[in-house]
């Protein structure tokens, strides 16, 4: 490869800043797997469909959960990129939306579970008693071919509620 | 510039992406890139370098009256504002892809992609959007009806960057409706959208995978303007339906693994008849 392939920037990723090296087109998805060994967002199908990828980025003073398989890396130089790894306290506890899935059985192979639960945490800060037609439109980008979709949908009420009753 | 690199450039300004690019042969602008990456994926593209609209301010801004710009998403499109002054476009980008390529995805990149089925083309139709196009040379706007010339193929000048669409903002019912295998993971076998100018006391309507590029028909809408009972607003059954046969019998549509043409000529006319009644107030039939 030549010298002129590569891009440097700037990443925080889960509150860690990281300097950046790579190929001018690297998704974000592959830079924050490949480069910085980030494996909470997953390899699905790399073109948008399946939500496997899907991280929280706030870039510019806005922030949107998105597809990280979709965007090139570089365009979101200096970006703060929250994944999956962000939501638990950091002492091994899970946040209450992981702990609800895996009471309500919401999680076979595991391979869709961050990206759900990322677009799961996502919908309950937006809104925090969303009906069983808002949770099915937020989880909409997000695929699972295990589950089949009522435990995951379950899971997700489960926490609302619970967060309610607190 | 926020970032310059040999193959990567990420200007903060329109002079800056206009300059990036013609110093970098064979670069392709991406604004989402919710198009260009699967493109790239599936080999339909090729690209030796991106110049990256996503850091211009400027072509993020939704300014009153309606001036959108090229970088505002289809997430921001659905927001209130949006949906009071041009009700038929935040319809349409609620159904565009998943709330995850929603929040990427832009629409300079649905206007530039020019495919008949993008959701967002119709309404532009319908509407009579423009479109600002920047480049070394100046500034130009032109009409969206014409922008499109074949699937794909937009009358972009080599070096030019669409900054902003214009829609004018209109008083009437206004709404779009797509048919797809599933609505928003699939692109639509068909769209229409329609508004209703109760100042001008005309209706327009935008067909989408109804040609091979996106489609207005004169002869639908004359026979739509005059199917509305203007002091009441109500639409007569006859008149709807003299609307569908025009629309069947004005539209050219594909043939694909999707659909046949046949299924899509009736498929354009059951929709601009349910479109037109739902104008006149008739409950969703
Ligand atoms: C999972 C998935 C589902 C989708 N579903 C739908 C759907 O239901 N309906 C639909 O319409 N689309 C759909 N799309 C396609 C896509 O998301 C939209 O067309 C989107 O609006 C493209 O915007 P973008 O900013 O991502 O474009 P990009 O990929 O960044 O660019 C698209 C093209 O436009 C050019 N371009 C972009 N901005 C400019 C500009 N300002 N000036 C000049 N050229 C420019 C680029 O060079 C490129 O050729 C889907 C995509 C995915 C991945
Ligand atoms: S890997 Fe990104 S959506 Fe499937
Ligand atoms: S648990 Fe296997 S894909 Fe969802």
């Amino acid at each position: 490869m030549t010298d002129d392939e590569w891009v440097s920037y700037e990443l925080t990723v889960d509150g860690k800043p990281h300097q950046v090296t790579a190929r001018w087109d690297e998704s974000l998805l592959t830079v924050l797997r490949e480069r910085l060994g980030v494996r909470g967002p997953k390899l699905g199908c790399a073109h948008g469909r399946c939500g496997a990828c899907t991280v929280t980025l706030a870039l510019d003073g806005e922030s949107a959960l998105t597809c990280s398989c979709l965007l090139p890396a570089a365009a979101a130089a200096g970006a703060d990129v929250s994944t999956v790894a962000s939501l638990a306290a950091g002492d091994g506890a899970l946040s209450d939306v992981q702990d609800a899935f895996l009471e309500a059985g919401a999680v076979q192979c595991g391979y869709c579970t961050a990206g759900m639960v990322q677009s799961a945490t996502g919908l309950l800060e937006r809104n925090p008693d969303p009906t069983r037609d808002d949770v099915v439109a937020a989880l909409y980008g997000n695929l699972c071919r295990c589950t089949g979709y009522g435990r995951i949908v379950e899971a997700v009420l489960a926490t609302a509620a619970r967060r309610r009753n607190r | 510039m926020l970032l310059a690199a040999p193959r990567f450039a990420l200007p903060e300004t329109v002079a800056e992406a206009v300059a990036a690019l013609a110093e970098r042969p064979g670069a392709v602008l991406v604004a989402g890139g919710t198009e260009v990456l699967p493109d790239l994926l599936w080999r339909r593209r090729s690209a030796a370098g991106f110049v990256s609209l996503r850091r211009i301010p400027g072509l993020r801004t939704v300014v009153p009256g309606l001036t959108l710009g090229s970088g505002v998403t289809a997430a921001r499109l659905q927001r209130p504002d949006v949906a009071a002054a041009a009700p038929a476009l935040a319809r349409s980008a609620a159904s565009l892809g998943t709330p995850q390529v929603r929040a990427e995805a832009t629409l300079g990149g649905n206007v530039v992609s020019a495919l008949p089925y993008r959701n967002l083309l119709p309404v532009l139709l319908a509407l009579d959007a423009t479109l600002v196009l920047a480049s070394a040379a100046g500034e130009r706007e032109v009409p969206f009806d014409g922008f499109v010339l074949a699937p794909g193929q937009a009358a972009l000048r080599p070096g030019e960057v669409l900054t902003a669409v214009r829609v004018p903002v209109r008083t009437g019912f206004q709404d779009y409706v797509k048919v797809g295998r599933r609505n928003a993971q699939y692109v639509a076998t068909v769209s229409a959208a329609v508004v209703v100018d109760t100042a001008e006391r005309r209706v327009r309507f935008g067909f989408g995978n109804a040609a091979a590029t996106p489609l207005r028909l004169d002869e639908a809408d004359r026979a739509a303007t005059a199917a509305v009972d203007w002091s009441t607003g109500a639409v007569t059954l006859d008149g709807a339906e003299a609307v569908a046969e025009l629309v069947r019998r004005g539209v050219d549509p594909p043939e694909d693994d999707a659909a046949t043409a046949a299924y899509r000529r009736h498929a354009l006319g059951v929709l601009a008849r349910r479109l037109l009644l739902r104008a006149g107030g008739a409950d969703d039939r």
